[in-house]
């Protein structure tokens, strides 16, 4: 992959935006069909750069991390939906072959869907504003659903404007990592992704257990997945 | 006047975007009033003062789970309709958003949503291709998510003020009750595949049992200690491409 090769055109980068758009607003205001988790909004990503399986590699990780931080009550939880078609569209822009330039994908996808959070609390406080006061709204139930409708669409804004602002120098960082190659130091950095995904697995677990009993089953589970992996079957 | 049908379906589509003006002074208020609209329109037709009366009362503070906020749509409709006197609607507002909250979140945040995710990560990592396994996730959660809704909003304008009783210990709380061993023999495995995949990647193949029995003490250890947890593996991914970039600048 060079850089003659990468192409990332206004006609991409607006599609991108659109679906960023969309994918922001899934999440909280409309629909919820969940289009939003990871291993959808990473294989978007990846299919408009025509590899989603790349993407969808880049979502199974994201995933797993995000899986530890269900929106229980007032937790916080990363906004996934631009987050993942940013890193999964990165990963497949840059070839989807490169090692160096999934484990740097990532990070920008795990980093994006935190600032994604902060932007979701900016938007709620807007909110506050926009649905007030109400005796004005409860008067005139027209103007009601008119800002209702307003806060729909600065959700899928807020998508939308991180997707525009992260797109591309995400693309070129993880394009830039392309040219890096294995290294005997390099080959630890497989471990420490396997032991995140192990710390996050176990952190997930927790999330849908009720209490702590049952931890066992993990085990149980992880087993089964090695059995397959030794039996061939994957 | 009763609502119609057409009424009732305005309604119930208007609750997809419940949360859209979620706010920490009204939190999902508003949007329990904008779905609820289409019914006191129809209730109050011809009476401005009943119906801004009644969507002010729809406006205060309330929150519940997304889907299950459906059901209390329907529910406040159904009281409104029947005229009942706004203290016990504040007082069924109140009894109901506690269960409303917990069933939903444990239910479908806590068990659906995850065991539809990992079935599909699990269809991918056997491979089905990408395509098809996010068609998979998305039809096998939005069947439940449709049912979930709609089961809501029936159950709501039906039961009215009995709502309440029909959450505590029902179906809903029990199924999530039954479902987290599958959800967490799921989460091991597939964990363990996804592994093995990015191994795959790096070329090279899951055969360390040092690597395996490492990975099993920490994801134990984060289960008991998830906050820890998570942060730990939060840093392994940062740390993860600094390894990669800085053996590949050493060489």
């Amino acid at each position: 992959m060079s850089w003659s090769e990468l192409y990332l055109g206004p006609g991409t980068w607006i599609l991108a935006v659109l679906a960023g758009a969309g994918l922001g607003m899934d999440s909280v205001s409309w629909p919820q069909v969940m289009v939003s988790r990871p291993i959808v909004s990473a294989t978007i990503g990846g299919w408009l750069f025509g590899n989603p399986a790349a993407g969808m590699l880049v979502g199974l990780v994201l995933e797993i991390y995000a899986l530890q931080h269900p929106p229980f009550g007032a937790a916080k939880y990363p906004d996934t939906g631009p987050a993942g078609l940013v890193a999964g569209a990165a990963y497949a822009a840059s070839g989807g072959q490169a090692v160096g330039a999934l484990l740097v994908s990532l990070v920008i996808g795990w980093g994006l869907g935190w600032v994604g959070t902060v932007t979701i609390y900016v938007r709620r406080r807007l909110n506050e504003r926009i649905m007030s006061p109400d005796a004005d709204l409860a008067a005139d139930p027209g103007l009601l659903e008119q800002r209702h409708r307003i806060a729909i669409w600065l959700d899928a804004l807020r998508g939308g404007v991180l997707v525009a602002a992260f797109l591309v120098p995400s693309v070129l960082a993880v394009t830039l990592a392309v040219g890096t190659g294995p290294s005997a130091l390099g080959r630890n950095a497989f471990i420490a992704l396997a032991l995140g995904l192990a710390a996050s697995a176990g952190a997930a677990a927790r999330s849908s257990a009720f209490g702590v009993r049952g931890w066992p089953l993990i085990l149980v589970g992880a087993g089964l997945g090695l059995l397959l992996v030794l039996g061939g079957l994957t | 006047m009763k609502p119609l049908r057409s009424d009732h379906v305005a309604a119930w589509s208007r609750t997809f975007a419940v949360q859209a003006s979620w706010n920490y002074r009204t939190l999902v208020g508003a949007g329990i009033a904008y779905a609820m609209l289409p019914l006191l329109r129809r209730i109050y037709a011809g009476d401005p003062v009943q119906l801004r009366e009644s969507v002010e009362r729809s406006m205060r503070p309330f929150n519940g789970h997304p889907y299950l906020c459906a059901m209390a749509v329907a529910a406040l409709g159904r009281l409104e309709q029947e005229e009942a006197d706004p203290e016990t609607v504040e007082k069924f507002r109140n009894a109901v958003r506690g269960p409303l909250g917990t069933v939903g979140d444990r239910a479908v945040w806590g068990q659906w949503r995850p065991i539809c995710v990992l079935i599909s990560m699990f269809a991918f990592l056997m491979g089905a291709g990408p395509g098809w396994s996010v068609a998979l996730f998305l039809v096998l959660y939005n069947g439940g998510h449709f049912a979930v809704r709609t089961w809501a909003y029936a159950v709501g304008w039906e039961a009215g003020l009995g709502v309440g009783r029909l959450l505590k210990g029902g179906w809903l709380e029990r199924w999530a009750g039954r479902m987290w061993p599958v959800n967490m023999m799921l989460t091991g495995t597939v964990a363990l595949l996804v592994v093995d995949a990015l191994v795959r990647v790096a070329g090279a193949s899951l055969e360390s049992e040092a690597l395996i029995g490492v990975g099993a003490v920490v994801a134990l250890a984060a289960f008991r200690f998830p906050r820890q947890g998570g942060r730990v593996a939060a840093v392994l991914l940062v740390v993860a491409p600094v390894l990669w970039v800085l053996g590949a600048l050493v060489g």
